[in-house]
């Protein structure tokens, strides 16, 4: 399973329920093909940076579910055919969001570790776990 | 000159990251870059966030270049690739009439 996020672009002239009507089609779709949507949000009425075929704006829904790569394919296809739709972006997310968790994580550890060494004193020279302990000062600076 | 040690990971450690004040007392020396990434520690350069991709794109809808930006390598890879989605998808222009 894989974590993605659908961006799409609905026809301005196409009223609310019908694109909510589509989206709980492209719902039930995902379901039944075994996925989870996770979020949908609808960003509402959007001016386009450029125009798609005759439209200036454009009705912006964004959907975040986790699937396999077939579903993606048949959503896609459901996508392209909808005569509402004018674009739509698939993005795959679960790495980025890993990478994200990753680093989120390390920064908490290294601002834990900081607030542990610093009532000890201003540099800490014995502390071989850190490739790097805040380099004191660089030597071409003026110091306060 | 802080160069040396700019990596992206180490901006942490960097103490002059964003420090414009300190480089502009320096008359003598050209303020230094610092990649607003890195200073800001903002980690996740989303292709959805258009007011933050804003700042790096040009009037006519180009993306500026790292070297007038400040922006370290390896965050301008991940923005270059959020500004491309977002033209894709019609949040920022391919090339804006002006």
């Amino acid at each position: 399973m894989r974590v993605y996020e659908e961006l799409f672009i609905a026809k301005p002239d196409v009223p609310d329920e019908e694109v909510d009507q589509f989206v709980e089609q492209l719902r039930t779709h995902l379901t039944s093909a075994g996925a989870t949507v996770d979020k949908v949000d609808k960003w509402g009425k959007r001016r386009l940076a450029y125009k798609v075929g005759k439209y200036r704006e454009g009705a912006y829904v964004l959907l975040q579910f986790s699937a396999g790569p077939d579903t993606v394919k048949e959503l896609e296809r459901r996508l392209r055919v909808a005569d509402l739709v004018i674009k739509f972006l698939t993005v795959r997310v679960d790495q980025t969001l890993k990478r994200l968790e990753k680093r989120k994580k390390d920064r908490d550890k290294r601002a834990a570790k900081r607030a542990t060494a610093a009532p000890v004193g201003v540099t800490a020279p014995g502390q071989p776990l850190m490739p790097m302990p805040e380099a004191p000062a660089m030597p071409g600076l003026p110091k306060e | 000159m802080a160069e040396s040690k700019g990596r992206p990971g180490s901006a942490a450690q960097r103490p002059t990251g964003g420090d414009k004040a300190v480089a502009t007392k320096k008359q003598y020396f050209r303020r230094k870059k610092v990649c607003r990434f890195c200073v800001e520690r903002i980690d996740d350069i989303n292709y959805k966030d258009v007011k933050l991709l804003h700042a790096f794109v040009a009037e006519r809808g180009k993306i500026i270049p790292r070297r007038i930006s400040g922006v370290c390598a390896p965050h301008q890879r991940r923005l270059t690739d959020a500004i491309k989605k977002a033209r894709n998808i019609a949040l920022l222009p391919f090339a804006a009439a002006i």
